[in-house]
């Protein structure tokens, strides 16, 4: 296990991650981005958690609270500013030891990823169908016909009727909903055992999120692929994940499957998200001028670096001993933590 | 386009010079070597269309020059009899692009008249087919210095950009050192530790070289920008995401961002290598008497009477304006067409 100094871990006693063991295990996964004569800002600050083979991980977390970072690491795809430590063991290896021919092996064939706006991670200049060729050929050593048939293959499976019109053309040509699709399929090109997708709804509209849930559930019973989906939005996990982890400023806050922490859930900052989540009762009551009701307060750098809870200086439920120490993680019932002095109030 | 007409005549401008200077076998009536002692310093042969008594003739034609009795380089038409100009004229033979063995010039006048377009030299060579077959040699060593140039610059630019750390810092050093670099003065350094004669071919690429290696700087410090910023767009990280290889990401996602700044890059250099070539044979430091090159062509005004009595002496010059503007102003077009103002 490597560490970095300054973030090798305060809370000790933490309670063993639920979850079966299996595809994926963090262990104290600490990120940092350095800067130039300042202090680094860490991302992410000891995360634990483990994905076994097959389930849905839904990681719910507003902007700055690691989400992304933690989308990256696993694919050890952070800019070279950042600092990791602790362990990142895929399949009994620890991907952190991983130099950069090891990583190309896994990126894409074992691991994939579905990229946040789609339009940008598709190169402008290459045809949509030779990009998803691109990732049969950095994995598999086949004929260019073949390797054509497989992409009009993978395309089928997401849901594209015209293939040989989406082949042909360039992202430009194709809708947000299309793109999206075209994404989905590179990273299923290779048949991985896990997927990370990095909101990979956030660019379409209520119907296409719902179609793409869909299609995601679906292509995770077909081939039996883990995945990571992260979002800021609670409403897109309940009915879809299997398991929930609740991320704030780097840290995870509570875990559990979906449902049980939906219907009651432990940590202020999750309830907090949870009533808020706005619902069409809600917006019919309203009249113009009124504002839906928000999270008061907002994530800083200074959460991340306090000593005490992150989420203190927006709790309502705050008391002393949470400005000045970080509440250590239990497991108030099988299959779920979390890291909150006063999770029973 | 903005300036669409001045771009259209840059080019054709351009275009031409350079097929009459790969042509020049062709376009020009004499041997660049070949001299007339009887006419040295001759001015440019008047083309005429009227006669001395008063008909006006279609075909234009020349009147042979004499030199005027007892008298140094000064010269009067012959007026007795006309020579018509006449074109694909039989004349020497040369090979056509080394292979097509041909007697046929572009124009001509039959013997014992001649024609020189832009008069002659001290050996009464013709001027102009000098500077067609001098242009042979500036242009080729502008156009292949021009790429070392950016091949170096290139490459340096891209592992400069796309490695970072420590390789970025050094090469970045390297490249500021040979901005600084004075080349005129590191060219004559060079030039002072070769042989006092080489052969015209060896001068000819030792110059080439120097020029080129020493201007890679600037491109690559260019293409190290676009590196920076390409390798950071999503598509690029998400190809890394998917298991592409460095040099598969540079060469499929990378390289394509450097060609506009590469050909902008290349149509300013081509005319600032063409006028350090010129500069090095003006000096002495270029090819060699008789091969003609736009820089010994010049270097005959180094003498003070060719300077202010043979104004024809000049013509090298106004080809390589010709050149200089031609190329800015392409350099202007490309700019402009890649920063999308059309």
């Amino acid at each position: 296990m490597r560490t970095v100094s300054g973030y090798s871990e305060s809370a000790t006693t933490r309670a063993q991650s639920p979850g079966a063991p299996g595809l994926l295990c963090a262990r104290e996964l600490t990120v940092c981005y350095a800067s130039r004569g300042e202090p680094s800002s860490p991302a992410l600050l000891g995360i634990d958690f483990d994905i076994a083979p097959g389930e849905i991980v839904g990681v719910l977390g507003e902007s700055g609270s690691g989400k992304s970072t933690l989308a990256l690491s696993i694919l050890g795809l952070l800019p070279e500013s950042a600092d990791i430590a602790g362990s990142l063991v895929f399949e009994g290896k620890d991907l952190l030891r991983f130099d950069e021919s090891a990583w190309r092996g896994i990126r894409g064939a074992r691991i994939a990823m579905v990229f946040q706006e789609p339009g940008l991670s598709l190169s402008p200049v290459m045809r949509v169908g030779s990009q998803i060729a691109e990732v049969l050929r950095a994995h598999r050593q086949e004929g260019s016909n073949h390797r054509k048939l497989q992409v009009e293959a993978v395309l089928a499976e997401v849901g594209l009727t015209q293939v040989d019109r989406i082949y042909k053309a360039y992202s430009h040509q194709l809708s947000g909903g299309e793109l999206q699709r075209v994404a989905l399929s590179q990273a299923l090109a290779c048949r991985p055992d896990l997927i990370v997708a990095d909101e990979p709804t956030r660019s379409l509209d209520g119907t296409r999120q719902k179609e793409m849930l869909d299609l995601l559930r679906e292509t995770n019973r077909k081939f039996g692929c883990a995945l990571i989906f992260i979002t800021h939005n609670p409403g897109l996990l309940a009915g879809f994940a299997d398991r929930v982890i609740v991320m704030y400023a780097g840290r995870i806050v509570e875990e559990g499957p979906v449902s049980r922490v939906f219907r009651r859930p432990l940590h202020p900052y999750t309830k907090g998200l949870l009533q808020l989540m706005p619902t069409s009762l809600q917006y019919a009551g309203r009249t113009r001028g009124q504002h839906l009701p928000v999270l008061p307060g907002t994530l800083t750098d200074d959460d991340h670096l306090s000593p005490g809870c992150s989420f203190a200086s927006r709790c309502s439920a705050r008391t002393q001993v949470c400005q000045t120490e970080f509440p250590a993680e239990v497991a108030p019932e099988k299959g779920r933590r979390v890291s909150c002095f006063n999770y029973e109030n | 386009m903005r300036n669409k007409p001045r771009i259209v005549a840059a080019l054709i401008l351009l275009l031409s010079l350079h097929a009459a200077i790969l042509l020049a076998k062709f376009v020009t009536p004499y041997d660049p070597a070949v001299q007339n002692r009887d006419f040295p310093f001759a001015p440019p042969t008047r083309i005429h269309f009227v006669d001395s008594r008063g008909h006006v003739h279609l075909r234009p034609f020349v009147y042979q020059w004499k030199a005027r009795p007892d008298t140094f380089n000064e010269y009067d038409e012959a007026r007795d009899k006309s020579y018509p100009v006449r074109f694909f004229i039989q004349g020497p033979e040369h090979k056509l692009a080394g292979l097509l063995r041909s007697h046929v010039h572009l124009f001509g006048v039959e013997d014992p008249a001649q024609i020189f377009l832009a008069g002659t030299d001290a050996y009464g060579r013709d001027q102009f087919s000098r500077i067609l077959y001098g242009g042979q040699v500036s242009l080729a060593a502008g156009l292949l210095a021009t790429v070392i140039s950016l091949f170096l610059g290139l490459v340096v630019g891209c592992i400069s950009g796309f490695y970072g750390r420590w390789i970025d810092d050094s090469a970045m050093r390297l490249v500021e050192l040979f901005l600084v670099l004075p080349w005129l003065y590191f060219l004559l350094a060079v030039r002072s530790f070769l042989p006092l004669h080489i052969s015209p071919t060896q001068t000819f690429f030792l110059l080439v070289t120097v020029i080129g290696t020493i201007g890679w700087a600037r491109p690559a410090r260019l293409v190290r920008g676009i590196v920076l910023s390409a390798k950071s767009r999503n598509y690029v990280i998400a190809s890394r995401g998917f298991g592409a290889s460095d040099y598969y990401m540079l060469r499929r996602h990378v390289l394509p961002h450097t060609y506009g700044i590469l050909l902008t890059q290349a149509a300013l250099l081509v005319p600032q290598y063409v006028v350090a070539e010129v500069t090095l044979s003006f000096l002495g430091l270029g090819l060699s008497e008789p091969a003609p090159s736009w820089g010994n062509l010049l270097a005959n005004l180094q003498q003070y009477n060719v300077l202010v009595s043979y104004w024809w002496m000049f013509a090298p010059a106004l080809a390589l304006v010709i050149v200089s503007l031609g190329y800015l102003q392409m350099a202007n077009a490309v700019q402009e067409l890649q920063s999308g103002s059309i």
